[in-house]
């Protein structure tokens, strides 16, 4: 297929159908509205059921239902809506279910506004919703990204039998790049053995997150968390550009990332050894890969569109090797690669923050 | 006013490319709503238009159309 000019949103869904998603629930919000939009027309054409719920609640806990069924199944939403979720987000990791889960984040706390931001990293990748539980994050960077990731999602979701959220923001959302959706080829189909599909022959599948045997769960809770381990170990993914010889690493994801990048190539013509390592996972975070760059003579600086989350994980990975710095921009404001560039500038010149 | 600016208010995202594009300051953010809560550009200072098409070339979402008054005959 040729290189189309399309909107982050639709080559999100456009590539969730061809991933072989079957049924998609979800309830309005802006900057997401693309997706359903683009799942009401195309889905049921290409064979899946597209459901408008009628609330965030209701839409999770059909995915709950499709996905104990052994569907591939997703749902959408921006940050108000990602919030109503999290008791079936909650629900359906403790139940070990396969689902993709996009949120599309917008300014907050509470309604916030519909401009792109960065404040849910801590409820994406730190659990959101009650228990211990974890999600898959993975953070795309580009329209094209918007793509790959969502395949790659439904895909991890099946292998880990576990949720997979896609974490983009409002800009990744709405604007236009060049994408190509590379195979043609649907993914394959996974066994399900223990899905609910109608006990014919067999013994009853049975999806229940009860359990009110404290040694009974205490085994669930270290099973799942073994898992966890495992995926950290297999499934951490990033991308680092001219870290070798850099005095400062500039550390972004999504939209930060790429203004980061914008002021990296720029101080790069000034003379200015800076490099970019931007995670893709967010959960598991590429914290081994970030202890192996730090050291005493180098800097970090993290670039988000929040209060200031992820540069917590960067801290802890770093672990006092290097002086990590940070910059951000608030409420739908974006940085700009100036901005950026001026405190690179004053930091490697000593002047602090 | 060689140009007129239309906006088709529900298309548009609020991105401003357009209004970095003018070279004649014609467009702003404006205070309407559209479906999608956006507030869509309008052209502020229609005078000022010249029909060049920069914004409605710049804008990723079509949603601008420009006007050409055509020339008069002698």
């Amino acid at each position: 297929m040729a290189r189309m000019l399309m909107r982050g949103n639709e080559a999100l869904a456009e590539a969730a159908i061809r991933a072989g998603c079957k049924a998609f629930f979800g309830y309005p919000i802006t900057p997401q509205n693309e997706i359903p939009g683009y799942m009401a027309e195309h889905l049921p054409l290409r064979g899946g059921v597209f459901l408008q719920a009628e609330s965030e609640v209701a839409a999770i806990n059909m995915v709950y239902g499709a996905a104990g069924a052994g569907a591939r199944v997703m749902t959408s939403s921006s940050s108000p809506g990602i919030s109503l979720k999290q008791e079936g987000i909650s629900y359906i990791a403790a139940g070990e279910l396969p689902c993709v889960i996009v949120n599309v984040m917008r300014c907050g706390p509470g309604l916030g506004g519909i401009h792109p931001s960065q404040g849910d990293y801590f409820q994406a990748v730190k659990g959101g919703g009650h228990g211990d539980y974890r999600l898959i994050v993975l953070a795309p960077g580009s329209v094209q990204e918007m793509a790959d990731l969502t395949m790659l999602a439904f895909e991890l979701a099946d292998k880990w039998r576990n949720p997979v959220m896609i974490l983009a923001d409002g800009t990744l959302g709405q604007m236009m790049e060049p994408v190509e959706f590379s195979a043609e080829t649907k993914s394959e189909p996974v066994e399900k053995p223990w899905a609910t599909t109608g006990a014919v022959n067999r013994k009853p599948n049975v999806i229940n997150t009860l359990d009110i045997v404290p040694e009974s769960l205490e085994r669930v809770n270290h099973r799942l968390l073994a898992k966890y381990e495992r995926i950290k170990e297999e499934e951490v993914r990033w991308q680092a550009v001219g870290v070798k010889d850099a005095d400062l690493i500039l550390v972004g994801y999504g939209t930060s990332a790429r203004v980061a990048r914008s002021a990296m190539e720029q101080a790069r013509r000034d003379g200015l050894k800076v490099g970019l390592f931007r995670p893709i996972s967010l959960f598991p975070f590429p914290e081994k890969q970030i202890r192996e760059l730090a050291k005493a003579e180098r800097q970090f600086l993290v670039v988000e569109m929040s209060g200031g989350q992820m540069v917590e994980d960067v801290r802890l990975a770093v672990d006092g090797r290097s002086p990590v710095h940070f910059t951000n921009r608030l409420g739908g404001m974006v940085p700009t690669p100036e901005e950026v560039l001026e405190k690179v500038e004053s930091i490697l010149e000593g002047r602090g923050n | 006013m060689r140009g007129q600016v239309i906006v088709d208010q529900e298309r548009c995202k609020e991105c401003s490319l357009c209004i970095t594009a003018c070279p004649h300051d014609v467009l702003r953010i404006s205070a309407a709503i559209n479906s999608k809560g956006y507030h869509p550009v309008e052209a502020y200072q229609p005078e000022n238009c010249t029909g060049c098409t920069f914004c409605a070339t710049i804008c990723p979402d079509v949603a601008l159309t420009i006007m050409r008054k055509r020339p008069e005959r002698k």
